[in-house]
């Protein structure tokens, strides 16, 4: 990388769009979704199942089904990725980007310890012998809070309980010192509290390494407090991208608006019923024209059904959404009351 | 590295109670029997021209059609021409071994290599894979070998080569299988995220978890080579005599089986011994998977 890194932000998402064939022709499974990630950034991508979320990380690593068909560009650092041939990049993906799964059950091999696949990606990419690969390995695994790290090292998948088991794949992400951690729902298939321990660790990590991270999540209490800037999601386009204050405070898209009122609130009396947003997500394999969200937006004009509402970016540059008839700003920001609540998970 | 302090464990995750290996079932009496007489056998093979008083199993070192005896050349009796059948059948061990060795170890690793590659690839390697596959499986292994020994001259280098080559379908469709399966699984999206290149997610991630499959596998095919071969040579087409085989004893005391029936005792034991055997570890082994995949 001759350019100077802080010219470029770290990943520059351009016009992303994915199809995946399915028997009733082409999924839309992301559509012209374009975004910049700065250095020691982290940024929160949240939306419903089958907004698109997980697709569009596996697309940026490069690990989508070989059957979609991706265009768009992903720039590393001013790099566009699809320029470079597969072997390089998967190499600097590999090298730059480490990746967290959503189950930590499956995403480890169950036939191989614990200390090889943690030190796996060291060897490879920074090429350190075996003896400076396992130290680094044990190092990460009493980074990532697995006690007796040095035994550790030698166990199977299967003798850890499913948050240890997580904490190992963080390491196993972390062994060539990403300066991207991409988190897809990392802690969906955890118990609560262990939620909890997992998101405190990787914003830990992330503030102390100086890395940026990508949490995507479908919860919005888990990029509350945790990230600096949060995009949302619906039906595979991105319709909101703010600071996640702003956007917690003062939503502009009325997609984001109905998804912070679902949320169950602590100063509710007990057994309030919680908002839900009615209809359903729209079709991937018929996409309607206009917004996705129209048919189940209380606020739709005509407008909306008939053309994609254009990206509209507040006059500092930092909030984008695409709305016909956004919320105004202010009006509809009780920030006393949507304030981050980063324990809410 | 600053970066690298520890990290607290909340009370709500047990950190690792004992790190314990996988462990193996327990072995029952036949199969405790069946790895002691494998080993056994192996060893005689390897051994066989160095234990102490065991005449060459071409010597023929007594009365013909002796009855067994308590001693160690007699222990299974004497054949026609008055040599050892105890020490023919532990050379002709040695001949069976290796040649169902060598047979297993081509088999394996062209099959391995096949099958991963159309488990993982797909497309056209796939349907090649499968056709030769199926193609071969429809072929009756005896009569194949014949012919082909028929035409080319009996020799154990080629019979060696053919059971080696029948057998490649077999494990290239249980390879494409287990490649197959594990294909979506995440760990092997979390390998190449990392950057692993296609060979080291098939060699390192996939590989390894083959090997308990194929560990199961390996010795009831060997079991079924092991017959395959006594056939062929009871025929005359595999070993040739005076080297011992031990398709061909069971084939010299038949001539004698009217008059001495106890001739053919030694060498129909030791396969029906050996094939119990191997398919006992067979089904050993496949417990274990059993086991472990409950304990995953």
């Amino acid at each position: 990388m001759t350019v100077p890194s802080d010219i470029h932000p770290l990943l520059a998402v351009e016009n992303l769009s994915c199809a995946v064939p399915g028997p009733a022709g082409a999924m839309r499974i992301l559509t012209d979704v374009s975004f910049t990630l700065p250095h020691a950034t982290a940024l929160g991508i949240v939306g419903e199942s089958g907004a698109g979320k997980s697709m569009l990380v596996k697309t940026i690593m490069d690990i989508a089904p070989s059957r979609a068909a991706v265009t768009g560009a992903v720039r590393l650092d001013g790099t566009a990725l699809q320029s470079l041939d597969t072997r390089t990049r998967r190499t600097t993906l590999g090298r730059r980007v480490g990746m967290v799964f959503q189950n930590p059950m499956t995403s480890l091999n169950p036939f191989v310890r614990v200390g090889r696949q943690v030190e796996e990606a060291s060897r490879k990419h920074l090429g350190l012998d075996r003896r400076a690969a396992r130290e680094k390995a044990i190092a990460l695994l009493r980074a990532v809070g697995i006690p007796d790290a040095a035994e550790c090292y030698h166990g199977f998948p299967h003798q850890f309980s499913g948050g240890m088991k997580q904490r190992i794949m963080i390491a196993t992400a972390l062994a060539c010192d990403p300066e991207l951690l991409i988190a897809d729902e990392a802690t969906t298939a955890l118990d609560a509290t262990v939620q909890k321990d997992i998101l405190d660790l990787l914003q830990t990590l992330q503030q102390r390494r100086r890395m940026s991270m990508i949490l995507v999540t479908h919860n919005l209490g888990v990029v509350a407090g945790r990230t600096d800037e949060v995009i949302v999601m619906y039906g595979g386009r991105l319709v909101e991208h703010a600071p996640t204050e702003r956007l917690f405070a003062s939503p502009r898209h009325r997609y984001t608006a109905a998804l912070l009122s679902a949320m169950p609130r602590i100063d509710q009396p007990a057994h309030t019923r919680l908002a839900t947003i009615p209809g359903q997500p729209p079709s991937l394999a018929h996409p309607e024209p206009g917004c996705p969200f129209a048919p189940r937006c209380p606020a739709a004009i005509d407008a909306c059904r008939a053309a994609m509402p254009p990206m509209t970016v507040s006059a500092d540059g930092r909030h984008r959404f695409a709305c016909h008839v956004p919320l105004d700003a202010g009006i509809s920001g009780d920030a006393s009351v949507r304030q981050p609540e980063a324990a809410n998970v | 590295m600053s970066t690298l302090e520890a990290h607290p464990v909340s009370a709500g995750e047990k950190p690792l109670a004992a790190p314990r290996r996988l462990r193996w079932p327990r072995l029952t009496l036949a199969e405790a029997f069946s790895f002691l007489f494998l080993l056994l056998l192996i060893a005689g093979a390897i051994f066989a021209d160095r234990i102490p008083g065991l005449v060459r199993p071409n010597f023929p070192y007594g009365d013909f059609s002796r009855p067994p005896e308590w001693s160690i050349n007699g222990l299974f009796g004497t054949d026609g021409l008055g040599r050892s059948i105890f020490s023919r059948i532990l050379h002709g061990a040695r001949a069976t071994l290796t040649i169902v060795g060598i047979a297993t170890l081509i088999s394996l690793g062209f099959g391995l290599l096949l099958g991963m590659l159309a488990g993982y690839y797909r497309g056209i390697i796939e349907r090649f894979v499968d056709l030769f596959a199926n193609t071969v499986a429809a072929l009756p292994p005896i009569l194949v070998i014949l012919a082909l020994l028929t035409a080319t001259g009996p020799s154990v280098t080629t019979m060696t080569l053919a059971l080696g080559f029948l057998e490649i379908g077999t494990y290239a469709r249980i390879a494409k299988g287990g490649v197959i399966s594990q294909y979506d699984r995440d760990y092997i999206l979390a390998a190449r995220a990392l950057g692993a290149s296609d060979a080291r997610i098939l060699l390192r991630e996939i590989l390894p978890n083959l090997m308990p499959t194929l560990a199961a596998l390996v010795p009831p095919l060997m079991a079924g080579l092991i017959i395959t071969e006594g056939s062929l040579s009871f025929l005359g087409y595999g070993i040739a005599p005076p080297a011992p085989s031990w398709g061909g004893m069971i084939a010299d005391s038949t001539d004698l089986l009217s008059r001495f029936p106890l001739l053919i005792f030694g060498p129909i034991l030791t396969i029906v011994c050996t094939v119990f055997a191997l398919n006992t570890v067979g089904d050993y082994l496949s417990r274990r998977i059993d086991r472990r995949e409950k304990q995953l």
